[in-house]
C-alpha cells in the first residue's frame, strides 16, 4: 500500500515535475527577454535561439547520462586489457580480426540485417494494406501486433516449442517436425541444422517486428491525402496499381523509419539467440558474442571492442538518416 | 496473514514438501543424531539487529533448503539474513562487484569465477586459521582448501572461498527393474560399462540417454563426461596439469578423453534420438527416457542433483538408483571420483558475514540440510546417519572412499573456456567435427586470454 | 473510409482470405502455446497439442500399489487397484516387463516369476497374484492407454499461487508507469525542439540520436550502476526509472521527430504569423495532433519496460521485496527447467497484461489516428 502511494505520488511529482520545468523556463525567458516593448525584434531573435535548448536539455541530459557517458567508457575501455587495468592499444581489436566466432557473428549479423527489416516491413506493408479495407481489421491487427507483446523470453519459448525434437520413433510435439513429417520429410532437431537454423531464429524476430511495422504504417497509409487516390480512382487505375504507384511512394519516410528502427533491434538482439541457441551451431551474433565477453570470459576489453563494432554497422543508417533531415529542412 | 499461509500451503505443494525458511526444520535438541551442542555454543554470538545479504545460484526447492539451514544461524545469533537466489548468478555478482554493491555473502558455483573476483580484490580472505580447519576436517582436505585458494589483488595467495556443500560427479543413473528385466549386471569396470553398453545394442535397446541443452549453458554435460574419462585414461597429475593449461587442450592426452566420450555420444546406436539428437536435447529431459515405456535408455551420467528432475514420485533407491562410473581395471589408476561444490566468500566487512562463515564450520549447518535432501559434505565431524536417506549416504560414502577427488575442470579453467568455448566446442565435436580439431580451437582462444 | 474496395467483389474476397491467412500464421504459434498450458505434463509429451482435443496414446509404467495393501483371498496374495488413480482411459494392452511392454491384450492374465500373475482391465483394474505374500518393492505394471483429452487448471495455479507474484506485480507496475510517461514528456519536447526550431547543430544533434539508438544496453550496466552507487541512488526505484527513461529516450526522440516533423508546415507557420509562441504552438497544435505517435510510443515503451529483465534485476536488485514479474518467472523457469506446462502457463501469465494494455490502448490508438488525418 505504502509502495502505491510512492509510486502514485512519484507519478505525479515527475509528471507535473516535467511538465513545470518546460512551463516555468518559458515564463522566466519571456519575462526577462519580453517580446514586445523597444527591444521585441532583438528578443525575439535572442529568446529563439534560447528556446530550443530549453526544450531539449533534460533529454540531453538524460541521454548524456545514460547513454554517451558508458559509450565513452567503452571506447576507453576497448584500448584497455581484461580487467581495465593496463592500455593494450590496438590488442583487442587485432584479436577481433583474427577470431573465427567474430567473423561467423558478422557475418550473421549482415544476413540478420538483410533479412529481419525487410521482411517485417514487406510483411508489416501487406498486413497495413490489408487490414486497412475491412471491417474486422482492427481484429485482425490485435491478432498481428500480438507478438510484440510478448518479451523476448517468452518469444523463445513459443518458438522453441514449435522446433521442438524429440528424437527417432517418438511422436513429434514440435509444430514443424509434424509438418515435415506429414509431407514425408525426416524430423530434424531444426537448431543444430545449419545454416538453417539462423533463418529460423530471425522467423522469431520477424513474427515480433510486423506487428511493429503494421501499426506504424498504417497510420501512415491512413494519412495519405485523399485527393491524389481519388484522382488516380478517376484515371481508371486498379487497386493494385494504387497501391504501388500512388499510396506506397507518398510513405516512403515512414518505410524508411520502420526500417531503420528494426534494423536497430536486429542489431541489439540477443535474448533471442541466448535462449534458443546461444550463438551454437553457427548462429552467434555480434550483440551475444558482446554479452559472452562481457559476462562469461570476464573481458571488459573484449566486449567493448564487440560494442564498438555493432556502433560502426550502424553508421550507413546514421549517414542515411542526417542527409535525410537535412533535406526535410530546406 | 492467511494470504501468507496460503501462498506457503500452495508452495508447499508445489515443491512437494520443503519447509517454509521461518521455521526450524528440526527442532532443538530433539533429534539425538544431530549435534545440538554445536547449535547451543553459537548463540554466544551476539548479532541481533544485524542483516546479512547472501546472493547465491540456489532457486526454488534449493533455495528452501539453503533458507532452512540459515535459519539456524537467525535464530541463534538474532541476525536477520537476506537470501536471494539469482539463475544468472554469475552475471549478477560481477555487476554488482564492479558497481560496488556487492552481497555480504556470495555462493560461487564455480570457483573459477571467484578467483577471478579474488585477483580483482572483491573478495575477503579468510584467514589461515579457516584454512587449516579445512584441511584438518574435510576428507582430501588440502584439495578443498587449494579450492578456495586463490591469488588475491596484491598477488599473494590465501584463501577466499569457504567450501560448502558438495555435488558427485561421477554417477551413473539407472533403472534397477529394468536391468533386472534384462538381466543386466551393474559395471564394475570401465571395460564391462562398454561391454553392457555392446550388449544393451545387441538386445535391441538404447544405452545411453545424453542431452547437453541447458540454454545459455548448452554443452556443459559433455565437459562432465570428458572430465571424468579424463581421471580414467590419464594420471591426477595430468588432469592437474590439464586444468591449469600447462597439458595443452591439443595434446593427445587431451584428445583421446574427448574421443573416450566420442565411442559413448557419437554412436547413433548408444544414444537415444541418435546422436543427432545428443545437443539439442534439454539436459533436464533426458533422463526422463529412463522412466519411458518401452525405456528409450538404460544408462545416464549425471551428477548427484539430477533426480530433482526425474518425473515426480519417483523414489531413488527403488525406481531409480545409481552406480558409481567406474575406471579401468587395466589402468592402475585407483577410484578417481569427479566432484563439484559450492563457495562461500566474504564480500563486505559486515562482521556478521565473518560469523556466517564461522556458522559453516558447525556440524549442525551440514546436518540440517544432510537431513533433507541433495546435501553431501565432505566434513568429516558430521553424523552420517543423519543422511535423508540411503542414497545420499551413498553418495557420501562414495566421496569418503575416492583414492582421488577431482574437481570440476571446466568450473577451474578461465571463464571464457571452461563456460564458453569448452562448451560450445563440444557442441561441435558431437556435431561431427575431429577431437583434434576441436581442441586446436579450445586451445587457441585459451592462447589469446593470456 | 476507403472506397475501393467495395467496387470489385473477388478483391474483396481476395482480401479477406489473405488477410485471414496472415492471422491464421501470426496466432497458430501462441495458440500452440496457450493450448499446451491447459494440457497436463504427460499429455504434452504424448501428442501435439492440435491433437489436444483428440484421445492419445500413451505409455505408462505404473507401480502396483504397496505390499501393506495386499490381501488374502483363499490360497492367493492378492494386490489390485486401478491403473489411472480415478482418472479416465481406455487399455489397450499391458505388459509386465519393460522388454515386452504391451505383450498383452486387456483381459487376459499375464503369467511372472513365481506362480505370480497379473491381469488389467479394458477400464484400468488390475489384479496381481501370488501364491505367497509381496516383499519388498511391488512389482510394475506397463500400459498402454487411450487417454481421453484432459484439460487443467492446475498449471495457471502453480505459476499464479508461485510464493511472491503478487508483490512482484506491484513491483512492475511500479517500475513501468514511471517509466513510461517521463520519456515521452521529455522526447515530445526534444522531438518539437529538433522539427520545427532552427538552430545551429540541429542536424548533428539528430544524428547523435539516431546513434546512440544502437548503444548496447548490456554495456552500459556497470559505468552506470557505478554511477548509481556513487551518488547514492543504489538499488532503488528512482535508479531505474531513470535508466528506462535514459534508454527509451532516443527511440521516443526519433519516432516522435519523425511524425512531428512530418506534420503539415502550414498549420505551424501560420500559427506563428498569428504571434503564438512556440510553446503554445508545442501544447496547442504539435501535442494533439501527435497523439497518435505519442501513443504509439506509450504502448512500446510501455512492453519494453514490462518485459525488461535484464536493466530491472541489474539496477533493481533481486530480493524478494523487489522482484518484477520477469525475475519471478526466471526463477520459475530456472527450476522447473524442460517442463513445456510450466513454461507454457509462465509465458502466458507475463503477456497477460500486455495484451490488456494493448487492446485497451488500441481505442487511444485508433481515435488519434483519426485526430491525425483531420486537417
Amino acid at each position: 500500500m505504502q509502495q502505491l502511494f510512492m509510486a502514485s505520488a512519484t507519478i505525479i511529482i515527475g509528471v507535473f515535475g516535467c511538465v513545470g520545468y518546460f512551463f516555468v523556463s518559458n515564463l522566466v525567458l519571456d519575462t526577462l527577454l519580453p517580446p514586445r516593448g523597444p527591444e521585441a525584434g532583438r528578443n525575439i531573435s535572442r529568446a529563439a535561439q534560447i528556446r530550443p535548448w530549453l526544450f531539449l536539455l533534460p533529454a540531453i541530459l538524460l541521454l548524456s547520462v545514460y547513454l554517451v557517458y558508458p559509450l565513452v567508457v567503452s571506447v576507453v575501455l576497448s584500448f584497455k586489457d581484461s580487467q581495465g587495468a593496463s592500455w593494450v592499444g590496438f590488442d583487442n581489436y587485432t584479436w577481433l580480426l583474427n577470431d573465427t566466432k567474430f567473423r561467423e557473428s558478422l557475418g550473421n549479423n549482415l544476413l540478420w540485417l538483410l533479412v529481419v527489416p525487410a521482411a517485417a516491413t514487406f510483411f508489416g506493408l501487406i498486413a497495413a494494406a490489408l487490414t486497412d479495407r475491412i471491417r474486422w481489421g482492427n481484429f485482425a491487427k490485435a491478432m498481428i501486433f500480438m507478438p510484440m507483446a510478448i518479451s523476448f523470453v517468452g518469444a523463445s519459448v513459443i518458438w522453441k516449442f514449435i522446433y521442438d525434437y524429440r528424437g527417432e520413433g517418438q511422436t513429434e510435439v514440435g509444430a514443424l517436425n509434424a509438418i515435415v513429417s506429414a509431407f514425408g520429410g525426416t524430423p530434424q532437431a531444426w537448431l543444430t541444422v545449419e545454416p538453417t537454423n539462423s533463418f529460423l531464429l530471425m522467423v522469431v524476430l520477424i513474427w515480433i517486428q510486423t506487428g511493429f511495422a503494421m501499426v506504424i504504417l498504417s497510420a501512415a497509409l491512413r494519412g495519405i491525402p485523399e485527393e491524389t487516390i481519388e484522382a488516380a480512382i478517376l484515371d481508371g487505375a486498379s487497386p493494385l496499381q494504387i497501391f504501388a504507384r500512388i499510396k506506397v511512394p507518398q510513405i516512403w519516410g515512414t518505410i524508411a523509419v520502420v526500417w531503420t528502427t528494426i534494423t536497430i533491434t536486429v542489431l541489439k538482439v540477443f535474448d533471442i539467440v541466448l535462449t534458443m541457441t546461444n550463438g551454437q551451431w553457427g548462429t552467434q551474433v555480434l550483440a551475444n558474442l558482446m554479452f559472452d565477453w562481457m559476462f562469461r570470459g570476464n573481458d571488459t576489453g573484449r566486449a567493448s571492442a564487440v560494442a564498438l563494432v555493432i556502433m560502426l554497422m550502424v553508421t550507413p543508417i546514421m549517414v542515411w538518416n542526417i542527409r535525410n533531415a537535412r533535406k526535410e529542412m530546406r | 496473514m492467511t494470504r501468507k499461509l496460503f501462498a506457503s500451503a500452495a508452495v508447499l505443494a508445489l515443491l512437494g514438501g520443503a519447509a517454509a525458511a521461518q521455521d526450524l526444520k528440526f527442532a532443538p535438541g530433539e533429534d539425538a543424531r544431530f549435534h545440538w551442542d554445536s547449535y547451543e555454543a553459537l548463540k554466544s554470538v551476539d548479532l541481533k539487529g544485524q542483516t546479512l545479504t547472501v546472493l547465491g545460484p540456489w532457486l526454488g526447492p534449493d533455495k528452501d533448503l539453503v533458507e532452512s539451514v540459515i535459519a539456524y544461524f537467525e535464530a541463534a545469533t538474532g541476525a536477520t539474513v537476506n537470501y536471494s537466489g539469482s539463475n544468472s548468478f554469475e552475471q549478477q555478482i560481477v555487476i554488482d562487484a564492479e558497481a560496488g554493491s556487492p552481497p555480504d555473502v556470495a555462493v560461487f558455483p564455480q570457483p573459477g569465477l571467484a578467483a577471478d573476483l579474488a585477483a580483482k580484490g572483491f573478495l575477503r580472505p579468510l584467514g589461515d586459521d579457516t584454512a587449516k580447519w579445512l584441511t584438518d576436517n574435510y576428507a582430501a582436505g588440502e584439495s578443498w582448501a587449494d579450492l578456495g585458494t586463490y591469488p588475491g589483488k596484491d598477488g599473494a595467495k590465501a584463501l577466499y572461498a569457504f567450501p560448502y556443500k558438495a555435488d558427485v560427479k561421477s554417477l551413473v543413473w539407472f533403472v534397477p527393474e529394468n536391468f533386472e528385466d534384462a538381466g543386466y549386471e551393474v559395471p564394475e569396470t570401465l571395460e564391462d560399462l562398454k561391454a553392457l553398453t555392446e550388449q544393451i545394442v545387441a538386445d535391441g535397446g538404447v544405452p545411453w540417454c545424453i542431452g547437453l541443452g541447458s540454454g545459455a549453458a548448452t554443452g556443459w554435460p559433455a565437459t562432465d563426461w570428458v572430465e571424468d574419462l579424463m581421471l580414467r585414461i590419464n594420471t591426477p597429475a595430468d588432469y592437474d596439469a590439464w586444468v591449469k593449461n600447462e597439458l595443452k587442450f591439443d595434446d593427445p592426452k587431451v584428445v583421446a578423453a574427448i574421443d573416450e566420450f566420442g565411442w559413448f555420444a557419437r554412436n547413433d546406436a548408444f544414444v537415444a534420438g541418435g546422436a543427432g539428437a545428443v545437443a539439442s536435447t534439454d539436459f533436464r529431459d533426458s533422463p526422463k527416457g529412463l522412466f519411458a515405456s518401452p525405456p528409450q535408455c538404460f544408462m545416464h551420467h549425471q551428477a548427484s542433483f539430477i533426480p530433482s528432475f526425474f518425473p515426480e514420485g519417483t523414489v531413488i533407491g527403488q525406481d531409480a538408483d545409481f552406480f558409481y562410473f567406474p575406471a579401468y581395471a587395466s589402468k592402475d589408476l585407483g577410484q578417481p571420483v569427479l566432484g563439484a561444490g559450492t563457495m562461500f566468500a566474504v564480500m563486505s566487512d559486515n562482521p556478521a558475514a565473518k560469523a556466517f562463515i564461522d556458522f559453516l564450520k558447525t556440524p549442525i549447518a551440514h546436518e540440517v540440510w544432510m537431513a533433507q535432501t541433495g546435501f553431501v559434505t565432505p566434513y568429516k565431524g558430521v553424523n552420517t546417519e543423519v543422511y535423508g536417506d540411503v542414497t545420499l549416504k551413498k553418495m557420501g560414502e562414495i566421496l569418503l572412499g575416492a583414492s582421488t577427488f577431482r574437481f570440476d575442470g571446466s568450473d577451474l579453467m578461465p571463464g571464457a573456456v571452461g563456460a564458453g568455448i569448452f562448451w560450445t566446442g563440444m557442441i561441435d565435436y558431437t556435431g561431427g567435427k575431429e577431437a583434434a580439431a576441436v581442441g586446436a580451437e579450445i586451445q587457441k582462444t585459451w592462447d589469446t586470454i593470456k | 473510409m476507403d472506397n475501393i474496395a467495395g467496387t470489385k467483389s473477388s478483391l474483396v474476397w481476395a482480401v479477406h482470405m489473405a488477410t485471414a491467412a496472415l492471422v491464421l500464421l501470426w496466432v497458430l504459434p501462441t495458440l500452440g502455446l496457450l493450448v499446451s498450458s491447459f494440457r497436463d505434463a504427460d499429455q504434452i509429451a504424448a501428442s501435439g497439442w492440435w491433437r489436444a482435443v483428440f484421445s492419445s496414446e500413451q505409455n505408462i509404467v505404473y507401480r502396483a500399489a504397496d505390499v501393506q495393501t495386499q490381501v488374502q483371498q483363499g490360497d492367493l496374495w492378492v494386490l489390485q487397484g486401478n491403473v489411472f488413480d480415478g482418472g479416465k482411459g481406455e487399455v489397450q494392452s499391458f505388459g509386465i516387463t519393460s522388454r515386452a511392454p504391451s505383450d498383452f491384450a486387456p483381459g487376459t492374465a499375464a503369467p511372472m516369476k513365481d506362480g505370480m500373475a497379473a491381469q488389467v482391465e479394458v477400464n484400468g483394474d488390475y489384479r496381481i497374484t501370488a501364491p505367497k505374500a509381496f516383499e519388498g518393492r511391488s512389482p510394475r505394471l506397463f500400459v498402454t492407454s487411450l487417454t481421453p483429452p484432459r484439460f487443467t487448471l492446475a498449471n495457471y495455479s502453480k505459476v499464479l499461487f508461485a510464493e511472491g507474484i503478487g508483490r512482484a506485480f506491484l513491483n512492475t507496475m511500479t517500475v513501468t508507469i514511471p517509466a513510461t510517461v517521463i520519456p515521452i514528456l521529455i522526447a515530445a519536447f526534444a522531438a518539437y525542439a529538433l522539427a520545427w526550431m532552427e538552430f545551429p547543430g540541429r542536424a548533428l544533434l539528430i544524428a547523435a540520436i539516431v546513434g546512440l539508438l544502437v548503444v548496447p544496453l548490456q554495456l552500459s550496466l556497470i559505468p552506470l550502476l557505478r554511477l548509481h552507487n556513487s551518488i547514492g541512488i543504489g538499488k532503488e526505484y528512482l535508479g531505474i526509472w531513470l535508466a528506462h527513461s535514459g534508454f527509451g529516450l532516443p527511440l521516443a526522440i526519433y519516432l516522435l521527430r519523425n511524425y512531428m516533423a512530418g506534420l503539415p508546415r502550414e498549420i505551424i507557420e501560420s500559427a506563428r504569423v498569428d504571434g503564438a509562441t512556440d510553446f503554445q504552438i508545442f501544447l496547442k497544435i504539435i501535442l494533439p495532433l501527435s497523439f497518435p505517435a505519442l501513443a504509439s510510443f506509450a504502448i512500446f515503451q510501455f512492453l519494453w519496460t514490462w518485459n525488461d529483465l535484464l536493466v530491472a534485476t541489474v539496477f533493481l536488485g533481486n530480493t524478494q521485496d523487489q522482484l518484477v514479474m520477469t525475475g519471478v518467472l526466471r526463477e520459475l523457469m530456472g527450476s522447473k527447467g524442460g517442463e513445456w506446462e510450466i513454461l507454457a502457463t509462465s509465458a502466458f501469465v507475463s503477456i497477460a497484461v500486455p495484451l490488456v494494455v494493448f487492446f485497451a490502448m488500441q481505442k487511444y490508438l485508433v481515435r488519434g489516428l483519426l485526430a491525425g488525418s483531420v486537417k
